[in-house]
């Protein structure tokens, strides 16, 4: 009996736990440990910690007193802890603390010296320029000196998420809660930078314009979450009012750094040899918004449900500075006289939502749904005429188009039990989106396709061919029209008069050749198609196959023609004894997409349709995406009298980019010339990834578990996106960085005991 | 959708004694030594008895009279997917037992119609509601439970480029309200970029330069689940500005070959690659593809 009682209690009152050990990991990798914590080879604290409790729990009591303490992965920059407490029906208060370090890479190199997570980086004196003058070595040759001023950075991104949530029910009916969250990052990201030309340096050179440097873009954000809501709910139906609020903070809003990059020899030493070079960050704004939603049951089997929300969203930051003191001279003025109209965007943007949906089920076996929603981003920023110097140092007007959308979807369906073992559901989906811009200085039309319409068909089959067995089987089709005529992009050159009645460089098309038109604007039909079964062979086997196909083609002479996209699944799992399982999966999927796009023909900016003119040349490129991935895994319990348990998971996956490029037409030089390489294929980005873990829980004694896991995981990545970035094979402006693949094949160890009381 | 009731009042006025009695009746036969630990729903707020909302034993499988009279015949309503002793109820039945209580509730508003009700799913497709850990419930294995179904997003979710889900750092109801939602794909929030926003609010602007699609979806460029090229992108630049770019600048060249410079077999005299082609390509220069808020940004440039 009383071990039947100890059984009992067992199962009703809460089991704690604390986990402590350690971890090692065989190698570095910023890769391997892009989430998990085990950022660098070594050991690691291995801790974590359950502990439940309260009256709540003791039967005896008339108390719904509950709290509980949870920690994870306490000693590596992956931690968690959180703790809650609360009277069960009443009120409750959560606080939680989460960490995450996204490793970016460990092999980025700069001679620009800066701290990570500083906006400012500058060149050490000895560094002097680098002559990238067509026909000239540039950044492939540097000197010996200036390559040993190149050191290593990690970039990486911290966040740290600090969170309290709390609720509190008044009555039966009314119940409020409100969460708040702060999010704080730090660290860097690399972002590609274009140097100012224009600049005269010491010794007789300038700038050169262009030249590539990858620098560390900080990431000194804050953001503040606030969400709070009012429930209410009655004997047909429930009503909830909230706010959302979102306020993101950035430290900086520019970002400064030296360029060593210049047009010709120069025989400048020291410190000011450099161009300084500035550019925006990411702008503080805030979002603020209101939210109701809710439902009503009219009847047991007609239900309605919806919901509102209207939002604020403005920014306002002080724009990046535009003059920029330089070596020699009077500061670099990136505007032209008189050129900057405001000193901050003042940037105001509303977002309003609705949906309404009505269900109904009063008819045997038949369920009727309608519904319509309605999202509007309203872009009311003012748009002003931006006068400044391009990185050629070229007089360059800009006009600032402030983006708005819409889109209305209507909805019907019906699902029909045609028997007990049958389904049918028949979708359809009208949607139409609008697009436009306020006030544009000019006027002009700023979209690609200010109007869309799509129809799209559903039509979905279940079948319960035995007790067993599940079928399912689907196709839908949809038709989307495009209104993409030749629009005029309102943003470039204003410093001419009118050309055709249409500000100068404010090109048809926006600048993209007649018949050009940008995939997500294209018209496009889209034929999908999928089915799966299952069948649970026995009680302890279970089989289940899927699959999926589609098929988009797009009406655009230029731009995407077409894009397919597959996928199979296989799986099953088969249970041979209790507690002890085994698995084993498939997937693979695959996608395509063909482009047809033209090199020459359209020469010259087109004001006017009869001054657009199709291109002559037109090339292809096809993608295809492929991904395989297997996998088994196995569960063994009840080993050594019960007292341990094996747990196995091993995966092989094996992801292919690949590119391919067709040339049809004649050229000066063959495209497959070794000095052009413009058609053919490119070695795929390849990423094959295996893995094996291995983990053994065994009872040392009634209270306590010793933990063993081993894992290897092997990244083998191919990826041509490295070559153009090291030392010796760059573009002639592009400083190197040296950056290298991420493979990796990393061992890990990790013992730990668990506690449980 | 047959006039299905709820399978007894939810809501109680009794002692926690009194409603342990209740269950008793059912408990004496599915004690300690049930293969599926029955008893340790009291760990769960299902059996927190001081709650007066608390449920009983009998308030989601029904009173079942017959089934305490004779074992050779089920309890009114039996939860899961798979038949074991006795064949489960249709998910519909099923999930009126739950919904009983927890349909008025501003998470499950568009649990009707949704995608999950739809697909004819039960709220124990799921939910394990007896377990003390209820799988789905908690952020480092609530993944595992969606990806019996959602087996692409298995896969993707472990590719090169990837957000935290295996990691156990990201849930996906970060992102989706499984139990459905006013936005597409049953996310949390009414748009894509709304969502995204959450998590990336430097992303939002508004900015002064503005990149139309990425004010439209997030999706334009981006694949969340996983991708094959970081930073979780559909294709890689400069072909991927190709989908939307050509006319009068770089994106009207075929690159090819030449994207990976002289390593790709490009050669001349010198070899000089270009930086519109390799390594970032398009973005070696336009860099600020989000938007921009340099006055002197237009081009997505500063």
């Amino acid at each position: 009996l009383s071990a039947a009682a100890d059984d009992a209690a067992a199962l009703t009152r809460p089991t704690n736990t604390i986990e402590a050990g350690s971890i090692y990991s065989s190698q570095n990798s910023a890769r391997f440990g892009q989430y998990n914590g085990l950022n660098d080879g070594g050991f690691y604290g291995l801790g974590g910690f359950d502990i439940r409790g309260g009256d709540g729990y003791d039967q005896s009591k008339n108390s719904a007193l509950r709290w509980k303490l949870n920690g994870s992965n306490l000693g590596t920059t992956s931690r968690t802890v959180d703790g809650s407490v609360g009277d069960q029906g009443k009120w409750k208060v959560n606080l939680g603390y989460d960490e995450l370090q996204h490793n970016i890479t460990d092999s980025y190199q700069t001679p620009l010296q800066g701290s990570v997570g500083g906006n400012n980086f500058t060149l050490p004196t000895n560094f002097g320029t680098v002559n990238t003058a067509t026909g000239k070595p540039g950044t492939r040759f540097l000197t010996p000196a200036q390559a040993s001023d190149f050191q290593t950075e990690k970039e990486y991104v911290s966040r740290k998420n600090g969170s309290i949530n709390t609720s509190y029910t008044f009555n039966d009916q009314l119940s409020a809660q409100i969460d708040y969250n702060h999010l704080d990052q730090s660290g860097a990201k690399l972002i590609g930078t274009g140097t100012q030309g224009g600049i005269n340096l010491p010794g007789g050179s300038t700038g050169k314009a262009e030249a590539i440097n990858m620098i560390m873009n900080p990431t000194s954000y804050q953001t503040d979450n606030v969400n709070a809501a009012l429930n209410w709910k009655g004997d047909k139906g429930h009503l909830t009012s909230g706010y959302y609020g979102s306020i993101f903070h950035d430290d900086y809003n520019s970002l400064s750094w030296q360029g060593a990059q210049a047009t010709g020899a120069s025989g400048c030493a020291g410190s000011n040899c450099y161009t300084n070079n500035t550019m925006s960050t990411a702008p503080s704004n805030s979002l603020h918004q209101a939210n109701l939603t809710g439902g009503y049951n009219f009847t047991q089997t007609t239900k309605l449900a919806g919901g509102f929300s209207y939002g604020y969203n403005t920014q306002n930051s002080s724009y990046a500075p535009t003059l920029i003191p330089q070596a020699i001279g009077t500061p670099y003025n990136m505007m032209q006289a008189g050129g900057l109209p405001t000193s901050s965007l003042n940037g105001v943007v509303e977002t309003t939502h609705g949906d309404l949906k009505l269900t109904n089920q009063s008819i045997k076996d038949l369920t009727l749904t309608a519904g319509f929603k309605f999202n509007e981003r309203d872009n009311n920023t003012s748009s002003n005429t931006y006068k400044y110097k391009d990185l050629g140092n070229a007089a360059f007007t800009g006009v600032n188009t402030p983006y708005s959308n819409s889109k209305a979807q209507y909805e019907a369906s019906a699902a029909y039990r045609l028997t007990k073992a049958q389904n049918v559901t028949l979708t359809y989906n009208h949607e139409n989106i609008k697009r436009w811009c306020n006030g544009v200085v000019g006027g002009a039309e700023c979209v690609a396709s200010p109007s869309t319409n799509e129809d799209k068909v559903d039509l979905t089959y279940r079948l319960k061919a035995f007790e067993a067995v599940n079928f399912n089987a689907g196709y839908s089709f949809a038709d989307r029209r495009a209104d993409a005529a030749n629009y005029l992009a309102n943003s470039g050159n204003y410093a001419n008069t009118t050309v055709g009645g249409q500000n100068s460089n404010s090109v048809l098309n926006g600048g993209n050749y007649a018949g050009y038109v940008a995939y997500p604007y294209a018209s496009r039909i889209q034929n999908m198609g999928k089915a799966g079964v299952t069948w649970q062979v026995s009680q302890k086997l279970d089989v289940g196959v899927n699959g999926r196909y589609s098929y988009d083609s797009y009406d655009a002479t230029l731009g995407v023609q077409n894009g397919r996209s597959a996928g199979v699944n296989v799986d099953t799992t088969y249970s041979y004894a209790e507690n002890s399982t085994v698995s084993a999966y498939w997937n693979w999927q695959n996608g395509q997409r063909n482009l047809n796009s033209g090199t020459t023909g359209n020469g010259t900016a087109a004001y006017t349709p009869n001054q657009i003119v199709a291109p002559l040349n037109v090339w292809n490129n096809q993608l295809e995406d492929n991904s395989n991935t297997v996998g088994l895994m196995t569960r063994r319990g009840g080993l050594l009298n019960g007292k341990l348990e094996v747990i196995g998971d091993a995966s092989y996956a094996l992801d292919t980019t690949g590119y391919s490029t067709q040339v049809p037409y004649s050229t000066a030089t063959a495209c497959g010339n070794s000095t052009q390489l413009t058609c053919g294929s490119l070695s795929p980005i390849k990423n094959e990834i295996m893995s094996l873990k291995l983990t053994g829980h065994y009872k040392v004694h009634k209270n306590g578990k010793v933990a063993l896991t081993y894992m290897y995981q092997k990244l083998n990545s191919n990826d041509y996106f490295y070559y153009g970035q090291q030392f010796g094979t760059t573009p002639n402006s592009l400083m190197p960085t040296n950056l290298q693949m991420q493979s990796y094949a990393v061992n890990v160890v990790a013992l730990s005991y668990n506690y449980s009381f | 959708a047959e006039g299905v009731q709820p399978p007894a009042a939810t809501a109680s006025a009794k002692s926690p004694a009194q409603m342990i009695d209740r269950d008793s009746e059912c408990t004496r036969c599915h004690d300690e030594n049930e293969t599926k630990p029955i008893l340790s729903i009291y760990q769960t707020a299902h059996g927190n008895k001081a709650d007066a909302r608390t449920p009983s034993c009998q308030s989601c499988h029904g009173e079942s009279v017959k089934h305490l009279a004779s074992k050779s015949d089920a309890p009114d309503v039996i939860f899961g997917a798979k038949k074991t002793v006795y064949t489960p109820n249709k998910a519909q039945d099923q999930n009126v037992a739950c919904l009983s209580c927890h349909e008025k509730d501003p998470k499950r508003t568009h649990w009707q119609g949704g995608a999950h009700q739809a697909a004819d799913l039960s709220c124990t497709s799921c939910h394990v509601v007896h377990s003390a850990h209820d799988k789905v419930r908690e952020k480092p294995t609530q993944a595992l439970v969606c990806f019996t179904c959602h087996q692409d997003q298995k896969a993707q979710a472990n590719k090169f480029s990837h957000h935290p889900i295996p990691e156990g750092k990201i849930a996906c109801s970060d992102c989706h309200n499984s139990h459905g939602s006013a936005g597409p794909k049953l996310l949390v929030k009414n748009t894509v970029t709304e969502t995204c926003y959450t998590c990336h609010a430097e992303k939002r602007g508004p900015f002064l330069w503005e990149h139309q699609p990425v004010t439209e979806d997030c999706t334009n460029c981006h694949t969340p689940h996983g991708s094959n090229i970081t930073p979780l992108l559909k294709s890689r630049p400069p072909f991927m500005c190709d989908e939307c770019h050509d006319g009068t600048h770089n994106s009207i060249s075929p690159v090819a070959g030449s994207a990976a410079g002289i390593q790709g077999g490009l050669t001349g005299a010198p070899a000089n690659p270009s930086t519109s082609f390799t390594g970032r390509a398009c973005m070696n220069c336009h860099s600020m593809v989000h938007g921009s808020n340099d006055p002197a940004g237009a081009l997505l440039q500063r």
